[in-house]
Order: structure tokens, then C-alpha cells, then sequence
């Protein structure tokens, strides 16, 4: 006996915490269902009486989650795919090709922008973007979110190419391939895990991004969702069912991203954060 | 024959763009953060160098100062609560063996979502009149509290959400290094008798004594950085009992259009983070590497 109930006291734990993290989701799912907010006010955590399901249509057509989801889509994608190549380029330059010292210079200047903590640059950075001329408009979070990306994605791939055997290299070489490509038909392909693993992480952190495009974009219609979303919150702030809806369409697409890719966006997401 | 790879123009055309975006907006933003925090600037008319008068601001501002004694409650909240809490989640975590994927599934999931989403569904939770939390209260006949809207309330409850957060990710850090650990040395430890606490707090805890110290540091590093979560949720208030150092920056700079002196106080932010980096360093870190064998 005494053996059972040392087995199951952690797991009774561990499935209360579980809950904690789950009931939040539980309640607006369902609260996304119900009908009105006397419904939702009544139990919180009531299954609902009926599936009402037109929130979801009102929520992405009529308070226009879906420009926010587009604008969140194509930004975020387009930032990081950007970032990976330009990133990838540069590790492959600094370290395959031959400028050892020039590349050991560029590296540590690079490197100087992972002490500089996040938002430190925000007031700068606005200055910048209004003095370019792109405050609200698609580039005002592009032209951040790749550069912001740059620092530690050359870091990574670069521990990454740097492993790749010189033999392999040489050999493309005397086969008469030139450095880019090189560059575009073997290292990019060797190298895809890792950068892989750099596309995820900056994909989540644009399409979470708050600040910049809360200050940098003021047209509603140029919004993305985490900003969008804050504002659709304080226009329909008496309607439950709808904010809960606008926040399973927000959540969801990331939520599916981790069901399929869960180990590598864990690795990712905590080797990015401890960096070797 | 190796020619195409000291081919300089190849070189500086893979290098100079992400080069040049990495310099515009790290460097050169860096450059004008420190000079335009000497001087008085609203973006409008040219700025005026006044030495500095926006640091001695700073040191006098009382509202600055609320901000930064959050950004410190933010950081004893994680290192104080949150981190003892996560050590003995990430154990508990790597002791079973049926669900343990579960586990480190679930915990992790609220870190990779969005913080202004996770503000907008904890304000729902905190709601004064339909939120769970004053259901829950009502349901033991408690009085309703105003969770946010509260002086008193407002900055535990937004702890308590970044808690909810940020802690799984944490877990999940500790609960691989647990995981690498050889297992001869827990088991030769069991067959000389030693219960499953004394061999975590003598034998597990001590072993992973460097990973907890990154845990401590990259808290401190988030409770620094902290700022959407407070935008979203309060933005700042209720009179600026939740304004923290970055979201009073920004505020500065945006709502009030004093450049310059939200300018100055990056600055103060950025050296604030170092000096708090440099003395962990010294303190602690460099003792917990003494302990580690």
C-alpha cells in the first residue's frame, strides 16, 4: 500500500498543475461556444447548452480577425524566412569561406547584440522607423523582426556549419562548383535541421510580438493579432463569447504547430535560450 | 582551385546584408539611444543637449522608481517562489515514468503563445463580476476582489499570470538536465538506503547546481525585460502600481513625447540589467561553481 501511494502522490500533483495550465483554455473554448454572456457568467466552466458556433463567423469576418491572422501570417513568415537566408548567408561566409580574420572581427561584433537586452532599443528603433518614413506600414515590422532575428541566428548556424567536413566542401570544389554554389546545393541542404530549428523560433517570437506592432502600426487593417486582439478586446469588452473566440483563433494556429513539432520547438525554443 | 571560396565579392555579398540590418538596428540605434539621452528632445523641434539633467531626472522621478521596485518584485517573485516551485515540479516531472511526455508537454505549452493573448485571457479570469476567480470566491462566500483593478491586488495577479507562463519553460530546462544525469549514481544511492528526497536534495540538486544557477539567471533577465504582460493587462495601472522600468519607458516616449528622457532611461535600464548580471556573477554563480565537484 504504502508503495501505491508513493507512486500516485506525484502524479496527483503533476495532473493538478496540468489542470491549471488546461482550465483557462477549457473555460474559453467553451465560453467561445456559448451563446451569450449570461451563459458564460453563469458557469464558467459549463459545458454549453448548445454549440453556437456563428461566434467564429462573427469574430473572423465581422471583427475582422481574419486581416489580423493574414497580417500576422505573412508578416511573421516573410520576417523569418528572410532572416534564416540572410543569417545562413552570412555563417557561410564567416565561417567556410577564406577571410579568417575579417570573419573572427564581424562574428564578435555580431555577437555584441546578444548582451543588449530586448525592448532596451524600442524608443530608437521608433525614432528610426519614423525618420525611414515606414511607421505604419508592413515594413515597420519587417525590417525589425529580420534584423532583430540576425544576432543569435548566426550564431547558431554558424556552430552548425562549422561542423560540416571540410573533405565535402573540397570535394564540391574540385567537382566546379563555386561558394554560392556550394553554399545553395550542399550546406544549406546539410545544414536544414538547424535551420529549421531557427525558422520555428523566430516564426514564434514574431507572430507573438507585442510591442513593435502595438506602436509602429496604427491602421487597424495593417494590425497583426496580438495587437489586433488587445484592441478587439477593448471594443467588444461586454461580449465574452467573442473575445474567447478571438482568442482560440489566435491560439490555435500555434497550438497545432506544437502538436506536429513539439520536440523541435522545445529543443529550440530552450537551446535558444541557454545558447550553448 | 579554392579560389571561388576568397572570392571577396561573393564574401561581402553574403555578409553585408544581414550586416547592414544587424548595424541599423542594434548599433546605430545603440549610438543614438546614448546620444540623445544627454539631451532634451521631443522628436519635434531639434534636440537640445543638456548633459545629465536626464539621468539627476531619473534619480529624483518617484514614478521611476515604483517602476523599478516592480521590475525587482518581478525578480525575488522568480527567483524566490517561482524557481524553488520549478525544482520541485521538474523532480516530481523526472521521477515517473508513465505521462512524463504528458507533463512536459502541457507545462511547456503557455510558453510559446503569445503574451498579450495570455494578458487578454487571464484579465478574463480576473474579470470583477464573471471571472473564475471571484466565482470561485463567491462560491465560498468571499467577498469579490478586484483582482486588477485593485493597488493592492493588481501586481500579484500579473505575477501570478507570468508565473503561469514562464514556469513550464523553466521545468522543462531543469527536467532535461535531470534527465542527461548518469543513473548509476541515484542508484547506487538507493541501495545504500537513501529515501527518494534525501537523494534528490543530496545528490540530484547538487548535480544540476550549474543549470539552476542559468534558470536564476535567465529569470532575472526576464523580469527585466518584462513588459508586454503589464501593457495588456494594466498598462501600468491602477496609478501606477504595476508600472514597471520598460513600460514606463515607453510610456514616456510615446504618450508623452520626452524622447530624450525615455532615451536616457533605456540606458539606465540596459546598465541597471548589467549590474545586476555582473553582481549574480560574482555572488552566487561563482560559488555554486565551486560546489559543482
Amino acid at each position: 500500500m504504502p508503495a501505491a501511494i508513493r507512486k500516485t502522490v506525484p502524479h496527483v500533483i503533476l495532473l493538478a498543475y496540468v489542470a491549471v495550465i488546461l482550465i483557462p483554455f477549457v473555460i474559453v473554448v467553451f465560453s467561445s461556444l456559448k451563446e451569450s454572456n449570461a451563459e458564460v457568467a453563469a458557469h464558467p466552466l459549463g459545458f454549453p447548452k448548445e454549440l453556437f458556433f456563428d461566434n467564429y463567423v462573427k469574430a473572423w469576418k465581422q471583427a475582422k480577425i481574419n486581416v489580423y491572422f493574414f497580417n500576422s501570417l505573412y508578416i511573421s513568415l516573410s520576417a523569418s524566412v528572410a532572416g534564416v537566408l540572410l543569417a545562413a548567408a552570412t555563417a557561410f561566409a564567416l565561417t567556410r569561406m577564406k577571410f579568417a580574420r575579417t570573419s573572427k572581427w564581424i562574428y564578435q561584433f555580431v555577437l555584441i547584440g546578444m548582451l543588449i537586452p530586448g525592448n532596451v532599443l524600442f524608443i530608437s528603433q521608433y525614432i528610426l522607423i519614423k525618420d525611414l518614413h515606414l511607421l505604419d506600414s508592413p515594413w515597420a515590422l519587417l525590417l525589425p523582426y529580420t534584423a532583430g532575428a540576425i544576432p543569435f541566428s548566426v550564431l547558431l548556424i554558424s556552430a552548425f556549419m562549422r561542423s560540416v567536413p571540410a573533405e565535402l566542401e573540397e570535394a564540391a570544389i574540385v567537382d566546379g562548383l563555386s561558394s554560392p554554389g556550394l553554399f545553395f546545393r550542399i550546406i544549406l541542404p546539410l545544414t536544414l535541421p538547424a535551420l529549421v530549428t531557427v525558422f520555428i523560433i523566430n516564426y514564434l517570437g514574431n507572430w507573438n510580438e507585442y510591442l513593435l506592432s502595438n506602436f509602429f502600426i496604427s491602421t487597424d487593417r495593417l494590425k497583426t493579432l496580438p495587437t489586433g486582439m488587445v484592441g478587439f478586446r477593448d471594443a467588444y469588452q461586454t461580449n465574452y463569447p467573442l473575445i474567447c473566440t478571438g482568442i482560440v483563433f489566435s491560439v490555435l494556429p500555434v497550438l497545432v504547430l506544437y502538436a506536429f513539432l513539439q520536440q523541435k520547438i522545445i529543443e529550440g525554443l530552450t537551446a535558444g535560450s541557454v545558447k550553448g | 582551385m579554392k579560389n571561388t571560396m576568397k572570392n571577396p565579392a561573393v564574401y561581402w555579398a553574403f555578409v553585408l546584408p544581414s550586416l547592414a540590418l544587424y548595424f541599423l538596428f542594434f548599433i546605430y540605434t545603440l549610438l543614438t539611444s546614448v546620444g540623445y539621452g544627454f539631451t532634451d528632445w521631443n522628436a519635434l523641434e531639434p534636440a537640445r543637449y543638456t548633459g545629465l539633467a536626464n539621468f539627476r531626472q531619473a534619480f529624483a522621478d518617484s514614478d521611476f522608481w515604483v517602476a523599478v521596485k516592480n521590475n525587482l518584485y518581478f525578480i525575488l517573485f522568480s527567483v524566490f517562489l517561482q524557481v524553488p516551485l520549478i525544482l520541485f515540479f521538474s523532480l516530481l516531472i523526472s521521477g515517473v515514468k508513465r505521462l512524463q511526455g504528458l507533463y512536459k508537454t502541457t507545462v511547456f505549452m503557455p510558453s510559446i503563445l503569445s503574451t498579450s493573448i495570455i494578458g487578454i485571457l487571464w484579465g478574463f479570469l480576473y474579470h470583477p463580476n464573471d471571472g473564475l476567480f471571484n466565482k470561485v470566491l463567491e462560491l465560498f462566500g468571499a467577498e469579490p476582489i478586484m483582482w486588477l483593478g485593485d493597488t493592492k491586488w493588481a501586481m500579484v495577479s500579473i505575477l501570478i499570470t507570468n508565473a503561469w507562463q514562464w514556469m513550464g519553460f523553466y521545468i522543462v530546462l531543469i527536467l532535461a538536465a535531470i534527465i542527461s544525469l548518469p543513473k548509476e549514481i541515484n542508484e547506487a544511492a538507493a541501495i545504500d538506503g537513501a529515501s527518494g528526497f534525501q537523494r534528490a536534495a543530496r545528490i540530484t540538486v547538487p548535480l544540476i547546481m550549474p543549470i539552476i544557477s542559468v534558470v536564476i539567471m535567465l529569470s532575472i533577465a526576464g523580469a527585466m525585460r518584462v513588459v508586454d504582460i503589464v501593457l495588456v493587462m494594466t498598462n501600468g495601472g491602477p496609478a501606477g502600481a504595476t508600472e514597471v522600468m520598460a513600460s514606463y519607458m515607453v510610456n514616456q516616449g510615446t504618450r508623452y513625447g520626452e524622447y530624450g528622457y525615455a532615451m536616457a532611461l533605456s540606458i539606465l535600464i540596459f546598465a541597471i540589467a548589467l549590474l545586476l548580471t555582473a553582481l549574480y556573477q560574482i555572488t552566487f554563480a561563482r560559488k555554486i561553481e565551486r560546489i559543482d565537484y
